[in-house]
């Protein structure tokens, strides 16, 4: 006799894969029947397959029925209803709150501009325009057959071996994921286990003799059709899981006939991608690749990592992405704004042609002074090199200015391949860097991998701790053939040029000692094969581990140089994950005892006069700079695209105050105590009011709108501003007040803003006069753009302003504005009153 | 007459003093004395005293936002007008107050 239990479903986001698939788990073991009904949408479902349970579209408060009927109903009802009661209510909590910052307001340009716009998180800024390209979009290729199959049974062999593997290799994975991904393989899983699915690819070959790959088309297509249906988002996107599992499965039992068409891109193109390997990252043409837009992706993922360093405009975390119909159209990946953009109107390409403006004024501004050695405004040098991970960046890296090569991250070429790479490919990849370094310095890091990064031909078993536990310099004497091959390779490379080798993870002069020996010994080799190589290559040792940031003196007797890792360094010294946005106030490097730490290593090395560099992340932003030249660090190495920024930037330091700013930091008290310092810092840098570039004349701007776009895009371009929509949006909100046409067509727009790095007056002349909505109602000939930092009362610059202000209403110190048109003479006219 | 005023814009950046240029100016021309109390980004300058408001004709507060001190002018006759206001037709404001 079956048995029934009614409940209504408490989960604010209804039966979804999740709920779903612990349900599934609860009743997959009992022999008895399980179904499932939906009162509202009349749905029933088998109990043990998730995606029908998904199919019968449960919201939250509808009622609902669970039948069971078998031998072991009364059981299976007893554990059913406890769950139902207990854990269900909570079994679909947030996995990790990700902090989404709120996104800033659009410019009013693009917010008028008609277009369509999905917001979502920068992760790498910068704007790319092309046709969108679905990466990883479910195809079955054509070559494969779909039909007329004479065996059924001889079909459905491998389709069920493929099943039953493709669970298992689950079962593994899962061993080692955490958090999201961890989730995400579960409903991996459960859609591979799925008695519904099973069920559906088995009837296709057996009653409609489809092969195996018209079997897989036709499941995916039902159940991705099913979910899709959903009126929930979250539904929705698990089409992508069944797409998912689906390709595995092709691959399972096709091998590389399943390939689909690979992605080749042919022209500008937007990847579009739920996810993406830092393999098929680099597969990419990235002549072609203008931008990526990712589902998810953490700040310090690979992937990420690479598009950084190659400078490909990246954001994620676009809502419904899975479902948002591209078609071939041309898409704009805005991660300055935070913006994707479809269904481009003229209003938006010309929104967008500022925008290249905007960009590419502040590049050539960049390239200017990245030409010019790093060194602050008292002459002190620090090297700014770049840290890459594959030899093709190097060149692009110099060109941007970088001095050196600080890092070259070696594991790509070992990653994503069944088999390390050899000495010949090895040494061509390190030998092409120095190449392209041409003289300059270059430091390669040995393999860091295991752990985190796993390497399938190591084998290395999965465990509790990777980051605690066996990667890098530690896993060397174990695959001691595979480190010999690296280090030989590096020791034949350094005929080539001015080569450094470091060892990653060093936590004990034991270590070091060791790598040495197997350097100098495959050097010994090279002489008695007559291998040319350069006996003066120095090693030298990455500090990411807090114990070596002690023992600086003693490694200094086998080292030569050391190079911080920020980012390890950070994560061991403070212990706190990295990639857990929750712990992110921890995970700052501006905590005051990392800062000391930092100086002990700096002053460690100095003593033993050997060279400290950085190469972790905190080495690639400008707001940093002034405490790392206070350090007297004689190399900073990060991405390629922060270099030029990093050597402007240092220009305008002074060794002797970034000194006396670390001495202040070293005895703050809190992380925000230095935070504020450093702000107070920057705004005593000193830099003129005003000056001829500022000074816009016959400027093409249509509207009022643009005019403000163009005046606050002049201060980027001159690195006045960082971030030129807050200041465009704190300028438009003083504008809400009332109009800042004033009469006379002038206007004196104005703001005052944390993201305005100096205090900056614009002076801007359209083409044609602008409305403005004036007092008078007159058209605007003259635009004079106030930008000021926030905290600036009674300083001498709101001084000068006021005085400007008050002058501005003088007949003719206005038409002297008006009738001047050389931008140093109109600097001059403005000068003359301050 | 003796006029005295003060300026005051929400940012205090520009029409705070724009507007205290303004009303001097029309005031000069219409033949009138007048001083003008700004309060903006520099904190109040050209500040008056409780004589000067006593002994002045009229008080003119071109004012967008609270200000300092306001009860100065409590007992005085006195016209309150937006900043725009003194921008765009001062002299307006100062016949509202023959």
């Amino acid at each position: 006799m079956a048995l029934e239990h009614e409940f209504i479903c408490p989960l604010p986001s209804g039966i979804h894969a999740r709920p779903a698939s612990a349900l599934e788990e609860v009743v997959r073991h009992f022999t008895a029947e399980v179904t499932l009904l939906n009162r509202r949408t009349q749905r029933v479902a088998n109990g043990k397959s998730i995606l029908a349970m998904v199919g019968t579209d449960i919201r939250q408060g509808d009622a609902c029925v669970f039948t069971v009927s078998g031998p072991d109903e009364r059981e299976a009802m007893a554990v059913l209803t406890s769950f139902l009661r207990d854990k269900f209510p909570h079994c679909d909590a947030p996995l990790t709150v990700t902090k989404i910052e709120a996104a800033a307001p659009l410019s009013p340009c693009l917010r008028d501009a008609g277009a369509t716009v999905y917001r979502g998180q920068p992760v790498v800024p910068g704007i790319g325009r092309g046709r969108a390209v679905r990466f990883g979009k479910f195809s079955i290729p054509p070559s494969l057959p779909r039909n007329s199959v004479t065996d059924p049974e001889k079909e459905w062999r491998p389709l069920e071996a493929a099943l039953k593997k493709l669970n298992a290799t689950y079962d593994h994975r899962l061993g080692n994921a955490k958090g999201i991904e961890a989730a995400l393989l579960k409903v991996h899983q459960s859609i591979a286990r799925d008695v519904d699915f099973r069920d559906s690819l088995r009837t296709a070959v057996s009653a409609r003799q489809r092969t195996a790959a018209g079997a897989i088309e036709e499941a995916e297509a039902h159940f991705s059709k099913m979910l899709a249906a959903s009126g929930n988002a979250l539904l929705r996107e698990r089409a992508l899981d069944i797409q998912d599992v689906c390709l595995q499965l092709l691959r399972e039992i096709y091998g590389d006939a399943a390939k689909s068409a690979e992605v080749r891109l042919t022209a500008d193109a937007v990847v579009v991608a739920e996810s993406l390997t830092p393999g098929q990252f680099l597969a990419l043409d990235r002549k072609f690749l203008k931008g990526l837009v990712l589902a998810s992706a953490g700040g310090t993922s690979h992937t990420v990592i690479l598009a950084r360093s190659f400078n490909i405009p990246t954001l994620a975390g676009v809502t419904d992405l899975a479902v948002i119909q591209f078609g071939e159209q041309e898409i704009v990946v805005d991660a300055d704004a935070g913006a994707l953009v479809t269904n481009l109107t003229d209003a938006a390409r010309r929104y967008y042609t500022l925008e290249e403006r905007r960009i590419t004024g502040r590049l050539l501004r960049l390239e200017k002074s990245s030409a010019r050695d790093a060194a602050t405004a008292d002459g002190q040098r620090i090297e700014i090199a770049a840290n890459i991970s594959t030899a093709g960046e190097a060149a692009a890296a110099f060109a941007s200015g970088a001095e050196g090569i600080g890092l070259f991250r070696t594991e790509m070429l070992f990653l994503d391949r069944p088999a390390p790479p050899d000495e010949q490919e090895q040494f061509e990849s390190y030998q092409a860097v120095l190449a392209a370094a041409n003289g300059k310095p270059v430091v390669i890091r040995t393999l860091d991998v295991g752990g985190d990064k796993p390497l399938a031909y190591l084998n290395l078993p999965a465990e509790e701790n990777p980051f605690l536990g066996r990667r890098a310099v530690r896993i060397y004497p174990e695959f001691e053939t595979l480190f010999r091959t690296q280090i030989r390779a590096l020791v034949r490379a350094s005929a080539g040029g001015k080569l450094s080798v470091m060892i990653p993870m060093i936590a004990t002069v034991d270590e070091a000692r060791w790598v040495k020996t197997i350097v100098a010994e495959e050097q010994k080799k090279c002489v008695a094969e007559k291998i040319e190589f350069d006996p003066a290559m120095s090693v030298g040792a990455m500090i990411e581990v807090p114990a070596a940031a002690l023992a600086v003196a003693a490694l200094s007797r086998e080292l030569d140089f050391f190079s911080i890792g920020s980012n390890d360094l950070l994560q061991y010294f403070m212990a706190a994950d990295r990639m857990n946005p929750q712990l992110a106030a921890l995970s700052n490097p501006l905590q005051p005892a990392f800062l000391r730490l930092l100086k002990l290593i700096a002053d460690a090395a100095r003593a033993q006069k050997k060279e400290i560099s950085l190469c972790g992340e905190m080495g690639g932003q400008v707001r940093f700079l002034p405490l790392l030249a206070g350090l007297s660090l004689d190399k900073i190495s990060a991405a390629a695209p922060a270099v030029a920024g990093l050597k402007a930037e240092l220009s305008r330091l002074n060794q002797k105050t970034c000194r006396q700013l670390l001495d202040a930091a070293l005895n703050c008290a809190t992380a925000d105590e230095v935070s504020a310092l450093l702000e107070q810092f920057s705004a005593q840098l000193s830099v003129p009011l005003v000056e001829a570039e500022l000074v816009m004349i016959d400027s093409d701007a249509t509207t009022k709108e643009e005019a403000i776009k163009q005046a606050v895009d002049r201060l980027f371009i001159l690195g006045r501003t960082d971030n030129s929509q807050a200041v465009e949006d704190a300028v438009w909100r003083r504008e809400a007040t009332y109009s800042t046409g004033f009469g006379y067509g002038f206007a004196i727009p104005h703001c005052q803003a944390n993201a305005v790095r100096f205090n900056s007056l614009v002076l801007l002349k359209p083409k044609s006069p602008v409305a403005w909505n004036s007092l008078d109602g007159q058209p605007v000939r003259v635009v004079i753009l106030l930008a000021i930092r926030a905290g600036q009362a009674g300083t001498t610059h709101m001084q000068v302003l006021a005085k400007l202000a008050r002058k501005i209403m003088d007949d003719d110190f206005r038409a002297e504005l008006e009738q001047e048109k050389d931008p140093a003479r109109l600097c001059a006219v403005l000068e003359k009153i301050f | 007459m003796k006029f005295v005023a003060v300026t005051a814009c929400p940012t205090g950046i520009a029409h705070t003093y724009m507007a205290a240029a303004q009303l001097e100016k029309t005031a000069k021309k219409l033949g009138h004395t007048i001083k003008v109390e700004t309060q903006g980004a520099m904190g109040i300058e050209n500040e008056l005293s409780q004589a000067e408001v006593d002994a002045a004709d009229a008080v003119i507060l071109a004012t967008d936002i609270a200000i300092e001190q306001e009860d100065r002018f409590s007992r005085a006759r006195k016209i309150q007008v937006p900043v725009q206001a003194a921008l765009k037709d001062p002299e307006a404001i100062f016949a509202q107050l023959k």
